[in-house]
């Protein structure tokens, strides 16, 4: 468990969360992480849907947020796998998507156990906010 | 059991005997014919006074229809003085009744000919030169005038059909050629229905590359199916069989109205096999997503920017 996430107890301290990016846009990744980390927040990044899901069983995050639409191995690929391994519902996992999504398809991911969803663009301090309030719920 | 016994039997069992009548309707018998016969078919062998009296039709009207019945063969009359009737089983009676049924359909076929060609023997006149527009509207009531023009407009089709519509909308069309049509056809399909993997559906044995999902505020206000962007069919009333109600045009703003808003449906829906969805997630992404994820490098960027100038107008600030 990483130190700057400074979890008290089963309480997570939502100035100094560990999140993990899985997105394969390269320039949001970067951007995202030198923002979070503007807010004191640690980021690890996977920039291709394997490395995501590998991080994801072998670490533990406070919130990941995860990009649906990658090459080879995407949001959905990784979705399944958790799924399958029974570990969806124990991470809080966010879709962070520019994909063309009906709100049909968002409210079955929430129901297979994805915790929430944003939609790109989205308002940077809204995205924040979204984010802690996802990993403290 | 006496002939008078069981005729009252028939008179309690008066249920089932108007619904045997109703179904034999479909078959080319009026409702009068359809009772004579099945009078005849139970009761067995009687005069033409004793069927007028049982079921209290008019004498002539009985003469008449037990003449119609035995020239379409499922009835005969037994020599004697008075003559006497008897039914053909009813197995007989039916194959018979859809042979009937056939030879006038391929009569009906062979006679278009003779008809065509006749009327084409018919000079033309100067007031009727008037060539019919592209604006041609046609309003379709019941479920077989509907079928029939689907049926023709799928066979024609030459470049694309689209079809959008509820499962529940396209219901009424399982087991007819419509969808048998649909799977054969040589133009290229675009389905947009709520199909989902569950259950039996009317676009079953369509390639669900071919299908994308409806979502549900797209559900219940539209049914249409264009053909090669010139022609429409559009539902206006599609609860019963009989109220059905369907409007065919070629009326060119109609149908690009209506492909128009098939396009932008298609554009934003998915494809209903979600492993589909996903492998095209994966490669096709579009220019709209490409847009989306700009948007958002352009958020964070200026985010970055405003706090990067203030770190160096105040290099104390707190990272």
């Amino acid at each position: 468990m990483s130190k700057s996430s400074a979890i008290k107890g089963n309480n997570i301290d939502s100035n100094h969360l560990n999140i993990l990016i899985i997105d394969d846009n390269e320039q949001i990744t970067k951007m995202l992480t030198t923002f979070l980390e503007l807010k004191n927040h640690k980021c690890t990044v996977a920039n291709e849907g394997k490395q995501g899901l590998a991080l994801i069983q072998e670490n533990k995050h406070d919130v990941v947020l995860l990009d649906l639409a990658m090459p080879e191995f995407n949001g959905y690929a990784i979705i399944k796998a958790l799924e399958s391994k029974d570990m969806l519902k124990n991470n809080k996992i966010i879709v962070f998507t520019a994909s063309t999504i009906t709100q049909d398809e968002l409210n079955q991911l929430v129901n297979r156990g994805v915790t929430s969803y944003i939609l790109k663009p989205i308002d940077i301090d809204l995205l924040l906010s979204k984010i802690i309030e996802t990993a403290t719920s | 059991m006496t002939i008078d016994a069981l005729e009252e039997r028939m008179t309690e069992l008066d249920s089932p005997i108007n619904e045997l009548s109703r179904l034999l309707v479909k078959y080319d018998l009026t409702p009068n014919q359809a009772k004579v016969y099945l009078y005849l078919s139970k009761i067995g062998i009687k005069t033409a006074s004793d069927v007028s009296k049982s079921l209290r039709i008019p004498r002539t009207e009985t003469y008449h229809l037990l003449s119609t019945l035995q020239q379409k063969g499922i009835i005969f009359s037994v020599f004697g003085k008075p003559t006497k009737f008897n039914a053909v089983g009813i197995d007989e009676s039916l194959v018979i009744l859809v042979n009937n049924e056939k030879n006038r359909i391929n009569e009906l076929e062979t006679g278009k000919e003779s008809i065509i060609k006749l009327w084409k023997s018919i000079p033309k006149y100067a007031g009727n030169k008037e060539k019919a527009e592209d604006n041609k509207f046609q309003t379709l009531q019941g479920r077989n005038s509907i079928l029939v023009k689907l049926e023709q407009m799928i066979k024609e089709s030459s470049e694309n059909i689209l079809v959008l519509g509820t499962d529940s909308d396209f219901k009424k069309f399982h087991h007819t050629d419509f969808s048998n049509l649909l799977k054969k056809t040589k133009s290229e399909l675009k389905i947009l229905t709520d199909y989902s993997n569950k259950g039996i559906h009317v676009f079953e044995d369509i390639p669900s590359k071919k299908i994308k999902k409806l979502d549900d505020k797209n559900r219940e206000e539209f049914c249409f199916i264009i053909k090669d962007d010139n022609e429409v069919i559009f539902f206006m009333t599609n609860s019963e069989l009989k109220d059905m109600r369907a409007m065919w045009t070629d009326s060119k703003t109609f149908v690009t109205t209506l492909r128009s808003l098939f396009s932008l449906i298609w554009k934003k829906a998915h494809y209903i096999d979600e492993s589909n969805v996903e492998s095209l997630l994966g490669s096709e992404i579009t220019y709209e997503h490409r847009l989306r994820e700009i948007e958002q490098e352009k958020i964070i960027l200026n985010y970055l920017q405003k706090n990067f100038k203030l770190l160096e107008h105040n290099p104390g600030a707190k990272k």
